[in-house]
């Protein structure tokens, strides 16, 4: 394995033709204790990078999307050659993909509150050029509907802020993946899962999964994250649908507020999106198993949230000061307990932030030190005089969610690879309430009699509850 | 025969500046190094100094840490700026990571 494609994103999101003077060797070479004299052996194409190498790639220009065309017997026999094709192109995630045809990305772009020409940005690494379009061409690919595109648009805005961290956080050997947490009516209008199995699959609320989906497709096919060729992420995770759901806003204790007021100051109410990365996740069984009462029950699990928050997790150095160590996901029903007897969101970061400092003797153990030592941020490096050591500057640092099925017994922590919490206000078109009751009307062809509710005259935010 | 024609999913480039043109020739250049200090790098980047050194007369080689070292760093524009001002005819960046 080598680092070529990676190289090749770099120069390429940097305005360059993809391609560059390189001299490769086995990854062998990188390792302690390696053989080094193949560099040695090779030093001409050293010499030749800098003085005789050219471009062989002409120069370019961003113009208009470029169509494909397959033909076959029969419509079954089109969409296999059509499937192969991105396959073979290495354009999917190795499941089905709907192609986008004209009709269906058009049909996509009834959900857009702007332009389909819209540049948006540059997905890094490797910089392909992102419009609404290429983000309804991935929706559709992914099996998305009109009313998401309001979603993952400003999940890729917050995605391509130069702030996120994206560009290195693509190719990163670690695997970072996205987490989109939804906040604001829409979640419910567009049926995204804030309860059992939030993070997916599920069918009755198959919102996520698309956008999800979709997310990922633009970070490999226009970012360039193919696995192994344009991200070194070593094991990858959630690299179907990266993970997109909604906070129960309705599962809130009285007097709580959302993460999007909590981290961005949305009003409530507000449409938004929240972007987090994590590199892994983490279940917790935090509810006992006796006669505990219930201060105790709450204590036991907040120790054991904090236990497992008590890692060397260094992947989280690049968001000590501004982005987070993870997101400590709450069922509501252990939300509402722990408040009826006095916990707060304040006081339950404040615990666990106290709690999951980590003692220097244990850092120095893990050999952690150097990686705080090397770090970019100078009010990183100066942490390493805290002892215990704190996974990040402050409490707020860690993400609080209300979110998960209506059962107590566990906690989820999704560790954090994120330089920064991005978040987006969603805009939807004018139309939209017309799209909603176009996938309603989908919805009863399918026996779903709820949607009825919608077509009879109820006013959106009555269906929506 | 039943054709289907769909959107090429990748979107597009935009090439914005060129790479920047070959030496003629080493001798008597000034090179520099731009190591993000990882990957063996240490041990590496002195052999090709040596290398150069041995092999292309008046050629002057930077130290492998005259620039700021490290991935956190070695992409930003503080980092650009002292190579540019630096006068170095060429660099030589690694290792990949």
């Amino acid at each position: 394995m080598d680092f070529v494609g990676v190289m090749k994103n770099a120069v390429s999101g940097l305005g360059l033709a993809p391609d560059a003077a390189m001299v490769t060797f086995p990854i062998g070479m990188f390792l302690p204790g390696s053989d080094i004299t193949p560099v040695r052996a090779r030093k001409r194409e050293f010499y030749e990078g800098l003085t005789r190498w050219q471009s062989t790639l002409a120069r370019n220009a961003a113009g208009a999307a470029t169509m494909l065309s397959v033909e076959g017997a029969s419509h079954e026999d089109a969409l296999n050659k059509a499937n192969n094709l991105l396959i073979t192109n290495l354009w999917g995630d190795g499941l089905p993909l709907w192609p986008a045809t004209r009709e269906r990305v058009d049909w996509i772009l009834r959900g857009a509150a702007l332009p389909r020409t819209h540049v948006i940005g540059k997905f890094p690494p490797r910089g392909g050029v992102t419009t609404v379009e290429t983000c309804a061409v991935a929706l559709a690919m992914a099996g998305g509907r009109p009313e998401y595109l309001p979603v993952l648009i400003a999940a890729v805005e917050a995605f391509l802020d130069t702030e996120s961290g994206s560009d290195q956080l693509q190719a990163t050997s670690g695997g970072p993946f996205p987490v989109v947490i939804v906040n604001g009516p829409i979640a419910k209008e567009i049926r995204l899962n804030s309860g059992f199995g939030c993070l997916g699959p599920d069918p009755q609320r198959p919102a996520g999964a698309s956008i999800g989906r979709a997310l990922r497709l633009l970070q490999q096919n226009v970012g360039g994250a193919l696995p192994g060729v344009g991200t070194m992420a070593i094991f990858g995770a959630m690299r179907y649908t990266n993970a997109v759901f909604a906070e129960d806003e309705d599962g809130l204790p009285p007097g709580w507020q959302t993460h999007a007021r909590q981290r961005h100051g949305y009003a409530p109410g507000t449409n938004s999106v929240s972007v987090v990365f994590a590199t892994g996740v983490t279940n917790i069984r935090r509810r006992g198993a006796k006669k505990e009462t219930p201060e105790e029950d709450a204590l036991n699990g907040m120790w054991r949230m904090a236990d497992f928050m008590r890692a060397p997790n260094l992947a989280a150095l690049a968001g000590w000061e501004k982005g987070t160590p993870g997101i400590m996901m709450l069922a509501p029903i252990v939300a509402r307990r722990m408040a009826e007897i006095g916990w707060t969101q304040d006081s339950i970061r404040d615990f666990l932030w106290k709690n999951s400092r980590i003692p220097m003797d244990q850092m120095r153990r893990a050999g952690a030190p150097a990686w705080i030592e090397i770090d970019a941020n100078p009010l990183t490096r100066d942490s390493i005089k805290l002892d215990p050591w704190p996974i990040c500057m402050k409490p707020d640092n860690i993400v609080l969610v209300v979110a998960g099925g209506g059962h107590p017994t566990h906690s989820y922590w999704l560790q954090g690879h994120s330089p920064t919490v991005q978040g987006r206000v969603i805009r939807v078109p004018e139309t939209f309430d017309g799209l909603l009751a176009n996938a309603a009307r989908a919805r009863i062809e399918h026996g779903d009699l709820t949607a009825v509710l919608f077509l009879q005259g109820y006013r959106r935010a009555e269906f929506a509850a | 025969m039943v054709t289907l024609e769909f959107y090429d999913p990748s979107g597009t480039l935009e090439v914005t500046q060129q790479h920047a043109p070959r030496l003629a020739s080493l001798e008597g250049r000034r090179i520099g190094f731009v190591s993000n200090e990882q990957w063996q790098a240490y041990r590496m980047l002195p052999m090709l100094k040596e290398m150069l050194e041995a092999d292309f007369p008046g050629v002057e080689v930077l130290p492998v840490d005259t620039f700021p070292q490290g991935n956190a760093l070695i992409g930003n524009e503080e980092t650009a700026a002292l190579v540019k001002n630096s006068g170095v005819d060429a660099v030589i960046i690694a290792n990949a990571a």
